[in-house]
């Protein structure tokens, strides 16, 4: 008898016209859980499981605060790098047709198919005081690799395809009769750009920025070749559990591990949050 | 004037899609481009704006040339088909996106917006965003914010195309209205007759990228000057006709349009008659009829559309009448008329398929084209055939909405003999060493002009003109007028001089100005012109040869100067070759 039942669930399921939210609903319900709600669960309960003095020693040792500056500070540093960067190369592959557009296009993707290590090697080789940049930027007193430069580059690199293409498909949205409209209208370009472009293309510019930042906080192959890896100056969080891991210290581990998480969640939370915010304005008309 | 064009041109990947055009528009006139799709109108308006550069020509809006000026510094206000409201603003910051731009104090634009907003018909909408607006509303939107910072000028690029039947008219009504209240003016672009009759004080037509003909929407559908344009505005049925010095001959008997009798034929010829389907009458009889009579026919489709009753009329030849050729029929003899009557008249004389009427013409009007058909010529039954299926000349009279004829003339060229019947309108002969002879010789027996069409000739995108005396010019200014409707190529006028110096130079300056001018005004065609130096034979060589897709306009008063001096040229041409002849005024008619 399916209509008490629904009657029952009145408050969490609205009667839909489309069949099978009970089904797709309890199949996203039991995924999510077994792929990310319970492993979470199992972190955090790790971590508490441990006494909170030692918990509080280890989450806020020297070494452990010097990490997360660099792995959160670098991480946003790269994003908005990426927000910049990202948005020019968008704009050229949707905006202008030129002869290997397709082939840059394609080169986009190649940090999500490159086995993250492989590009750290590559970075490495390059940035190197003997490699092949490495060594200008030797002689300009500029050092890349073992210091936090190495490590943003490395997260910008690995970030990159996020916010190219979340931002691609909007940049396309945007017509030139909008521009040209605008443009009637007496507008000048940079007027054009901050009032019709840019209005458009935030939100999918956050959405990559967010999803930039969060791929740099959890990256951890790339950096470790050009990192170096030095206790207070360039480790990075993900490093420092793993070695904390190797020492068998799993409840030294498993509290790191839940610092990240929290700070990763708050940060994706207040950007989705911000979104949003920003459509209600819209939709409610203010300026 | 508001807005001047000085012989814009256009091209895109080298094609021309504006060609050479020339316009004025006054203060406060309401006027509208009209042309089929691919026509070239909103390339024209977009350069008008800005949005779009020009190859050549200058623009001008009152008074200032703004060719090189930026879209934004021009004082134009357009409104684009699809809207192109910013989604992410307000209908309030919409409209006051031009005064925001120019830093307008806000108590001054809120005034603005709303006494722009009463204009529109759409107070209190202020805080909606496009999204929650239906489309009629948005292009009311849109035509406010355009004319918010009180632009000179305003441009509407197919502004109804997105709106169902309804919302069209009413949104019409307001833009006609806005119009009048602001005494703003108008250039709008429309592929719709309705909707540029409803709004034109003057409408210009486009087609290929020329501007074929301008006027009051009145005139143009009375007396329209063009084949394009007599189809393009409201039905029409065109007819082949001869005008005789009896006047105009359609069948056996004279039907001598009121008005136009006054123009006795110089010499009997071939002429394209416009018959709109409401000037013709039917009744069971020829005795019946009120006007002058056609020929007889059966009805053939009866077809109810509202008010009026639309038939197709079958014209059958009979022998008293004559032979009666639609443009379209093609060689069979008989041919479909499109006939409408009121209601009224219906009810008069009811008819129904497979009836006999007779047909009456109250009213026509005999278009001003010496081009009326093509007849393809050549000795023998396979070379005509060949010669009927040239892509260039199939791809002519399809646009010019005639009939390609063909003739076996066995004895083409041989001078003594004649043709059992005389020529009518333009003979098409293949390219050959012989060539010459033949030209001459179809010339002798009534041909307009001579096409010589050389095996497979491209769709020219260059059409150059030259005439070797001034009595050739007026037919071959016709000609060419006549043919550069029907392709979009640039037109060039050549004129030649026997050498470079400075007391020849002014002269060709000055006949070239003349030539310009003549083709502008009398046949409102837009030509370039250049000067040449040396024998004219040679020069016109080195010019063909210089690039392919060419096509020479020849005029000459002298048959026999072609054969004494272009029999090289004439002979092993690759570009098609249109040969004009005109017999000096007075001087001997050899051959007639």
């Amino acid at each position: 008898m399916p209509a008490p039942e629904a009657a029952g669930k009145g408050t969490l399921v609205q009667p839909n016209i489309l069949p099978g939210f009970g089904l797709t609903f309890g199949f996203t319900t039991f995924f999510l859980s077994a792929i990310v709600l319970i492993p979470m669960a199992a972190l955090v309960s790790m971590a508490a499981s441990s006494h909170w003095h030692e918990f509080v020693h280890t989450v806020f040792s020297e070494r452990a605060l010097a990490s997360y500056r660099l792995s959160f500070g670098a991480s946003l540093l790269a994003a908005s790098i990426n927000m910049v960067f990202g948005f020019i190369l968008a704009w050229t592959l949707v905006r202008y047709d030129f002869p290997g557009r397709k082939l840059i296009d394609a080169l986009i993707d190649l940090p999500f198919a490159l086995p993250t290590a492989v590009s750290g090697i590559a970075l490495t080789t390059v940035f190197a005081q003997n490699g092949w940049l490495g060594h200008y930027l030797a002689l300009g007193g500029i050092k890349v690799a073992y210091t936090w430069v190495g490590v943003t580059i490395a997260l910008t690199l690995i970030g990159m395809p996020f916010m190219v293409r979340t931002v691609q498909p909007a940049l396309a949205e945007v017509q030139t009769d909008l521009e040209n409209a605008a443009e009637m209208l007496g507008a000048s370009r940079f007027y054009v750009f901050r009032r019709i472009i840019l209005p458009i293309v935030v939100p999918a510019m956050l959405t990559g920025f967010a999803l930039a930042f969060a791929r740099g906080v959890g990256e951890y192959g790339s950096v470790i070749f050009i990192a170096g890896n030095l206790p207070f100056k360039t480790e990075i969080t993900p490093v420092l559990i793993v070695i904390r891991l190797e020492e068998y210290d799993y409840h030294g581990a498993a509290a790191l591990g839940c610092v990240m998480l929290s700070i990763s969640f708050l940060g994706l939370w207040a950007i989705n949050h911000l979104q949003s915010w920003r459509r209600s304005r819209l939709a409610e008309g203010g300026r | 004037m508001s807005i001047t064009l000085d012989q814009i041109t256009k091209r895109y990947q080298g094609a021309p899609v504006v060609n050479d055009v020339s316009l004025d528009i006054g203060d406060g006139e309401f006027f509208v481009l009209l042309g089929p799709s691919g026509s070239g109108k909103s390339t024209l308006l977009r350069a008008i704006a800005g949005l779009t550069g020009v190859d050549h020509g200058r623009i001008s809006l009152h008074g200032r040339d703004v060719t090189h000026v930026a879209a934004r510094q021009r004082g134009v206000g357009l409104v684009f088909q699809n809207y192109a409201l910013f989604r992410h603003m307000t209908v309030a910051d919409n409209i006051e996106f031009a005064l925001r731009v120019r830093r307008v104090r806000a108590a001054q634009r809120r005034e603005r917006r709303r006494e722009l907003l009463r204009l529109v018909a759409l107070e209190g909408m202020d805080d909606r965003l496009p999204t929650q607006l239906s489309g009629g509303q948005q292009q009311r939107v849109a035509v406010a914010r355009a004319l918010a910072h009180k632009p000179e000028v305003l441009l509407l690029d197919e502004p109804f195309g997105a709106l169902d039947a309804k919302i069209r008219e009413e949104l019409r009504r307001t833009i006609r209205e806005v119009q009048r209240e602001l005494g703003i003016t108008t250039v709008l672009v429309t592929h719709d007759q309705e909707e540029a009759f409803a709004l034109a004080d003057r409408i210009g037509i486009m087609n290929h990228g020329r501007l074929l003909e301008m006027g009051r929407p009145e005139d143009l559908y009375a007396r329209p000057a063009t084949r394009f344009v007599a189809t393009f505005l409201g039905a029409a049925n065109l007819v082949l006709a001869r005008h005789t010095a009896r006047g105009i001959c359609v069948g056996g008997d004279p039907v001598t349009p009121p008005g136009s009798a006054s123009t006795p034929a110089v010499r009997d010829h071939e002429v394209v008659a416009v018959l709109r389907p409401e000037d013709i009458e039917i009744a069971p009889g020829r005795q019946e009829l009120e006007s002058n009579f056609l020929g007889l026919g059966t009805v053939e489709q009866q077809l109810f559309v509202g008010a009026n009753e639309r038939l197709r009329v079958r014209l059958n030849n009979s022998a008293d009448a004559g032979p009666i050729v639609t443009s379209e029929g093609g060689d069979t003899g008989d041919a479909l008329l499109e006939v409408t009557r009121t209601q009224h008249d219906r009810r008069g004389y009811p008819v129904s398929s497979g009836q006999a009427v007779a047909l009456g013409v109250r009213r026509l009007h005999v278009l001003a084209t010496p081009l009326s058909s093509f007849t393809a010529c050549a000795a023998s039954e396979t070379q005509v055939l060949t010669l009927s299926e040239e892509p260039l000349l199939v791809q002519l009279a399809n646009r010019m909405k005639t009939r390609v004829s063909t003739r076996i003339e066995p004895s083409l060229g041989q001078p003594g003999e004649s043709s059992a019947t005389a020529l009518a309108g333009v003979a098409v002969i293949s390219a050959a060493p012989e060539a010459v002879a033949a030209l001459q010789w179809l010339l002798r027996q009534g041909a307009e002009a001579v096409l010589l069409l050389p095996p497979q000739a491209p769709s020219p995108s260059r059409v150059l003109i030259h005439w070797l005396d001034e009595a050739a010019r007026r037919a071959t200014l016709a000609v060419s007028a006549s043919l550069l409707r029907h392709v979009s190529a640039e037109a060039v006028y050549v004129g030649i001089l026997p050498q470079d110096d400075e007391t020849h130079r002014p002269l060709g300056m000055r006949a070239l100005l003349d030539a310009r001018s003549e083709a502008q005004a009398v046949h409102g065609l837009e030509i370039r012109t250049e000067l040449g130096f040396g024998d004219v034979s040679q020069e016109l060589t080195r010019r063909l040869a210089e690039a392919p897709n060419q096509l020479l306009i020849l005029g000459v008063s002298n048959i026999e100067v072609l054969a004494e001096r272009f029999a090289a040229l004439l002979s092993h041409t690759r570009s098609p070759l249109l040969v004009v002849w005109q017999p000096a005024e007075g001087g001997a008619h050899a051959g007639t």
